[in-house]
């Protein structure tokens, strides 16, 4: 994970487009991001994960300025977040977004073009969100996922540098949810720094190749998603232990590299930060495992490690 | 910004209700309240009939009823449904969203003042000057900017459940006692003194005293400017107040 910033900074490239310098805010006692630094760079495409309540919507608002923070500096592109707004170099979708009722999808996402430093064409926003079939239908007679479809275009009227997503596919269907990441990957490739808050960590494994972890407004990890699982303790191994042949369980919780110990009967399930050494020291302590497996972890199970272990 | 402006004058226009209550509603009071009496007996208390005090009062509260409405009912409500939040997202400055919706309450005013005039005009036989004409729809006109005011105020003051009622008490209590629904002269005494400090008094009178063919007096648009200020202010730190809550 230093590795990937150090190589990064080494880069002389232009100013990064998100960057957070110790930020810090709070509601009355809640600490809601609690002395954030990190650097997004041109090109990235990040996901941001997190609990409930572990600061990812305060980040997303503090970072396209609609909430200033108590502390600390939020940039983008080396500019305030509203004068890159201003600007139209982000194209941002949240969850909370109203939209104007009364009016048609046509109107609105016609409007969010006109809104626009540098818009694309109406036709072409409005197909690539999937929206050319409901363009005449009033915004407010639309389904969940269509509405969202709307916020997705209104985030993507015109060309922008930098695309923040809050939940971007929270009432999407699976098809659609796929179409819409294959958009989002023709975003990226183009250069665009891609942002996204999500609930589904398969969707931060096959998308991002940058994942930041936040818990109690902290950046608790932050690295490819190979690297998150490896870092919580990447490999489950599990085995049986021969009942003719008694083990001292303590001898067990002592292996090395482990970061988590269950034992059911017979059946032994252990998490390990390294793997090899691990099943190495198990036959060292003289033990015959049977049904020996040893996996990779998904995100999810990383995920849940990584802020398990911070909670304690 | 002017796509925004158009979009909202569309929508409003889309929207039935608001246009009946803004063009049709005072010139159809009008003719209620208006309609009863001849054009020969002066209203209490000034020197102008009743078909022409009426006109006045109703072109005024039309205008009124149109941008205070207009305002603070869908600045709560869109507050509270995040579009304001989304807008805040776009290059729109962050003005821009309050002067679209005032441009856009402020073109819809006008029907209802020229609505109110057609029938007076039609129906009561009021007759002035044509500089008396475009005086009034000037004064009227442009009176209505510190209501305007006044509903982006309560607009950011109040939540989507509560914007109704608070603006309804604005609504009728500057109506009645300003004088745009009867004249005040029948009010007590000391009811009166309270009114003639009111924005919406000051605002019926401007057209007035033009009907008279004077120029409005100074303390009216005194009045006026002061009340301007006021609401601009509490318009404009309620709205920085808002924005720092996202």
């Amino acid at each position: 994970m230093t590795t990937t910033t150090a190589a990064r900074a080494a880069q002389p490239t232009t100013d990064p487009a998100v960057s957070f310098e110790n930020v810090t805010k709070s509601y009355g006692t809640v600490r809601a991001v609690d002395g954030l630094s990190l650097a997004l760079h041109p090109g990235e495409t990040v996901a941001l994960l997190g609990p409930n309540g572990a600061g990812k919507s305060s980040t997303l608002d503090l970072l396209l300025g609609l909430r200033p923070a108590d502390s600390g500096s939020v940039r983008l592109f080396g500019t305030t977040p509203r004068e890159a707004v201003a600007a139209g170099r982000v194209g941002a979708m949240l969850q909370s977004g109203g939209l104007m009722e009364d009016v048609t999808v046509r109107e609105i996402v016609a409007l969010g073009c006109a809104l626009h430093p540098r818009p694309y064409p109406v036709d072409e926003v409005l197909t690539r969100a999937s929206l050319t079939d409901i363009a005449g239908r009033k915004v407010n007679k639309l389904s969940g996922g269509q509405e969202q479809r709307v916020r997705f275009a209104l985030a993507t009227a015109g060309h922008c540098d930098l695309i923040v997503l809050d939940e971007p596919t929270t009432g999407m269907d699976v098809t659609s949810r796929q179409a819409f990441w294959a958009t989002m990957r023709d975003q990226a490739d183009q250069g665009r720094t891609v942002l996204f808050a999500t609930h589904y960590l398969e969707e931060a494994d096959a998308v991002a190749d940058r994942v930041l972890v936040l818990h109690q407004g902290r950046l608790l990890a932050d690295g490819t998603a190979a690297e998150i699982k490896a870092r919580a303790g990447a490999r489950k191994i599990a085995f049986d232990l021969d009942g003719a042949d008694p083990v001292d369980e303590q001898l067990l919780r002592a292996l090395p590299g482990l970061t988590r110990f269950e034992r059911h009967g017979a059946t032994v399930r252990l998490q390990s930060a390294d793997a090899d050494e691990t099943v190495h020291a198990l036959f060292a302590l003289g033990i015959r495992p049977r049904n020996l497996e040893v996996a990779g972890l998904g995100l999810e199970q990383a995920f849940i490690a990584l802020t398990e272990e911070a909670s304690k | 910004m002017n796509v925004l402006v158009k979009l909202e004058i569309t929508r409003a226009l889309r929207n039935k209700k608001y246009l009946f209550f803004t063009v049709l509603y005072p010139a159809a009071l009008f003719l209620m309240l208006g309609g009863t009496l001849d054009g020969t007996t002066k209203v209490m208390g000034t020197e102008l009939t009743m078909p022409a005090f009426y006109m006045v009062a109703m072109a005024s509260f039309g205008a009124l009823t149109a941008v205070l409405m207009g305002n603070s009912e869908r600045i709560a409500k869109e507050r509270e449904q995040g579009w304001v939040r989304q807008l805040r997202l776009t290059a729109l400055p962050g003005r821009g969203y309050v002067l679209a919706k005032t441009a856009s309450a402020g073109v819809l005013s006008l029907p209802a003042i020229l609505a109110v005039f057609a029938v007076a005009a039609a129906v009561k036989d009021v007759r002035f000057d044509a500089w008396q004409w475009f005086a009034l729809v000037g004064a009227i006109w442009a009176g209505s900017l510190v209501f305007a005011a006044l509903g982006v105020a309560i607009g950011y003051l109040a939540s989507g459940d509560t914007v109704r009622p608070v603006t309804m008490l604005f609504y009728f209590g500057l109506s009645i006692l300003g004088g745009l629904w009867m004249p005040t002269a029948n009010f007590p005494q000391w009811l009166q003194d309270i009114c003639a400090w009111l924005p919406t008094h000051a605002y019926a009178a401007l057209g007035q005293a033009i009907e008279l063919g004077n120029a409005p007096h100074a303390r009216d648009v005194a009045i006026l400017a002061v009340y301007f200020v006021l609401f601009t202010g509490a318009a404009a730190w309620l709205y920085r107040k808002d924005s720092l809550k996202a």
